[in-house]
């Protein structure tokens, strides 16, 4: 898909999105109902096919649509659905689901009860599907469902880097919600008014929120990187350079956008939580900062001290 | 809300970046131990040496004696010199702010003097803003110049310029009418040969011992209306134009480079998990910033203005290039030999208080981003 046509796709996800997806519907979601109607819009939409190798999109156009998703917290477990049915050739509205395989268990499933069917990954890029399972449920730190399956595993063949495109989707998801709270904390201190003034007008608020947006744009510029890189032979390397340095960029900027929220912002009732939650969790799921970083610190060493810099400057 | 845009480097670029690094395989200065800090290396042999082979000036046009290239081919130079630690002081400034600043807003007569010697890599340029009482607050300059036949006498104290005692001319912001209600009117830019009599020039030694800064003084110093930089009373608003150039390049986040690679050949033994998260941090952070740098580049290269976007990567990479020596220094194996690591760590933190100082501080880039984001 030309740049073009993926900016109109993207803009009108974001219609869609911001129309339905609010902080009534999180809360819903939240408390254990799976949201039908968003389900139908999506794929009404077709959206949920938009990864499958004959949907005459690229896959980056799909991670552009999860940077959409992540901006408003969608509690849909959309990279799943994207991925489930690109490797399982899929071409209905079922509800697939992928978790992380670890020996014979599969960790963090989201939605596992609804799923029609549920895919494992593992870190050398194998997939597998998973049947005849029990599953144990959990939910992570946005108490989205996070099911712990253990059942009979089938190989599925894909050329796929499915792991790293799983890691993918969770920078990009996180790139999008950090561009939102920004945005949200930015109108927040030029509404809250104390000692007769808007904060944004304090050097210390104002000198916070230069951080946070130093960080944001950095952790969409690694984004990007990553997305750039699919299909070629450095996109392991790229999704573990994203997938660290959003996660640095996740722990500095909800740190500051919720100081910069005050009380209010700790409450439930506001919707920053809904961000910065999924943000923790994104941050740990399909590999944390610290797994990227040093599968990407192991590979710089194999190479060389004198070869680094040419690894760093040969990014397209 | 600031955006930084994806970018590709052009195709041409490839070949460029073989060229630069044979070049610099083969045209090293012997004896000279790479630093990859721009303000670390005055070497004017080198950079004619450079200039010789067209790599200064890349994004001026062939007719004043540039490479007639684009942005991103001075990006690959600077680059890659940056990255090898070779010596680039001497021509830096020339380079990167005040060859484009001519072509932008010089007159036809001092592009045609001034420009095919700072591409031949023969004439140094010094920046000239700070003063004693001057420092964020540029506004505040009390160096004068008075308008007297056919050009202005200039009085008054540039203080921290970089290599005044060893460049050719500064290009000095200046007060050319009084302080009115308006602070920023009445600047502006002269063209100063620093070689004049009436040029009282002071090197000042720095912590880690080196003579690198200077006080400038002038006494009644004469400048021809000729070397006047742009319009008169326009000052403030160059001086902001150039800071899209002075503050967005790679010299923003690898001062400290050559730390990391000290640091990678300390592992003879291959790293454990936690030493290779060390090794793949500093990556990433580098990674992202050279992305961020490469946004700035391309608006630079569509003759945008980049200033708010230029301070963002100045001060997140300002910030990075002092935390990652540390991050080295703490995850270096404990029984290595460290002699060559230790050297360029001492010249890194020696050198480190000084990143978040020159061409403008941490807390004055903070406030230039919270304008971008509206919040001034
Ligand atoms: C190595 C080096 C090379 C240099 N080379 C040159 C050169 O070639 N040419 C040149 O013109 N200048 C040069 N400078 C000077 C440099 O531009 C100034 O140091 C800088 O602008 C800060 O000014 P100052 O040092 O007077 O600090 P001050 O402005 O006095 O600041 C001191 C501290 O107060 C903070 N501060 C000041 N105002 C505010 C504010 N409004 N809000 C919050 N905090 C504030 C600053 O951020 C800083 O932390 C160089 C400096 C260094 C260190």
């Amino acid at each position: 898909m030309s740049s073009e046509l993926q900016q109109i796709m993207v803009e009108s996800t974001e219609r869609i999105f911001s129309d339905t997806v609010d902080k009534k519907l999180l809360d819903a979601v939240e408390s254990g109902e799976f949201p039908q109607q968003l389900w139908k819009l999506i794929c009404e939409n077709g959206f949920h096919l938009l990864a499958t190798t004959d949907s005459g999109a690229d896959l980056a156009d799909a991670f552009a649509v999860l940077r959409v998703a992540g901006r408003y917290a969608v509690p849909i477990p959309l990279a799943e659905v994207l991925l489930g049915n690109r490797w399982l050739d899929g071409s209905d509205d079922n509800l697939i689901s992928i978790g992380e395989r670890s020996g014979d268990r599969t960790l963090t499933v989201p939605w596992a009860q609804q799923a029609a069917r549920c895919l494992a990954v593992t870190p050398d890029n194998r997939v597998f599907e998973i049947s005849d399972y029990q599953s144990t449920s959990g939910r992570n730190i946005a108490f989205e469902p996070r099911d712990t399956l253990s059942g009979n595993f089938t190989e599925i063949k894909t050329d796929d880097d499915a792991y790293e495109l799983m890691a993918l989707s969770r920078l990009s998801l996180a790139s999008g919600a950090l561009n939102r709270v920004l945005e949200l904390t930015i109108q927040y201190v030029g509404e809250r008014e104390q000692f007769g003034r808007p904060i944004a007008k304090f050097q210390a608020v104002q000198h916070n929120l230069a951080v946070a947006a130093a960080e944001v744009a950095a952790a969409t510029r690694a984004c990007d990187g990553a997305v750039e890189a699919i299909g070629e032979e450095r996109f392991v390397l790229e999704v573990a350079a994203g997938k660290g340095r959003v996660g640095e960029a996740i722990t500095v900027v909800t740190e500051i956008v919720h100081q910069l929220h005050g009380a209010m912002g700790f409450t439930h009732e506001h919707q920053l939580h809904h961000f910065t939650r999924r943000l923790w969790s994104w941050r740990e799921e399909f590999g944390g900062e610290s797994y990227w970083q040093s599968r990407l610190g192991h590979h710089l060493h194999s190479l060389g001290a004198d070869s680094v810099w040419d690894f760093i400057a040969s990014a397209k | 809300m600031l955006q930084f845009d994806p970018v590709q480097l052009p195709d041409s670029s490839h070949a460029l970046r073989d060229e630069i690094r044979q070049f610099l395989a083969a045209n090293m200065p012997s004896g000279h131990r790479p630093n990859s800090d721009f303000l670390s290396g005055h070497n004017p042999q080198f950079s004619e040496l450079l200039g010789t082979h067209g790599y200064i000036c890349m994004n001026i046009p062939v007719e004043y004696g540039g490479g007639g290239r684009s942005f991103f081919d001075r990006y690959v130079v600077a680059e890659e010199l940056l990255a090898a630690g070779a010596p680039v002081s001497a021509h830096w400034f020339s380079d990167r702010q005040f060859a484009p600043v001519l072509m932008q807003i010089g007159t036809e007569q001092q592009r045609k003097k001034y420009l095919p010697d700072m591409c031949a890599g023969k004439s140094y340029f010094s920046i000239g803003m700070s003063e004693p009482n001057s420092g964020s607050d540029l506004a505040a300059i009390r160096t004068s110049a008075t308008k007297v036949d056919g050009g202005w006498r200039v009085n008054g104290t540039k203080l921290w310029t970089t290599y005044a005692h060893l460049n050719h001319y500064m290009i000095a912001l200046v007060r050319t009418a009084p302080v009115s209600e308006n602070r920023h009117h009445g600047m502006s830019q002269l063209l100063i040969d620093l070689h004049d009599d009436s040029v009282d020039i002071r090197p000042i030694k720095n912590m880690g011992g080196d003579e690198d800064f200077n006080e400038v003084v002038f006494n009644d110093t004469y400048v021809p209306d000729e070397d006047v930089i742009g319009e008169i009373g326009n000052g403030w608003n160059q001086c902001t134009a150039e800071l899209g150039y002075e503050r967005s390049g790679s010299e923003r986040f690898l001062s400290t480079f050559r730390v990391y690679i000290e640091f990678l050949k300390l592992f003879t033994d291959p790293p454990n998990d936690l030493q290779a998260a060390a090794i793949g941090r500093i990556a990433s952070n580098i990674m992202a910033l050279r992305r961020m740098s490469l946004s700035v580049v391309g608006m630079l290269e569509a003759g945008k203005m980049p200033s708010i976007e230029a301070a963002l990567v100045k001060e997140l990479g300002n910030n990075f290039e002092k935390i990652m020596p540390e991050i080295a220094r703490l995850a270096a194996p404990l029984d290595a030999d460290k002699t060559e690591f230790n050297r360029t760590y001492r010249e890194s933190i020696l050198l480190s208080p000084s990143t978040t100082l020159r061409g403008g501080t941490r807390e004055i880039l903070r406030g230039v981003i919270a304008r971008g984001l509206g919040l001034r």
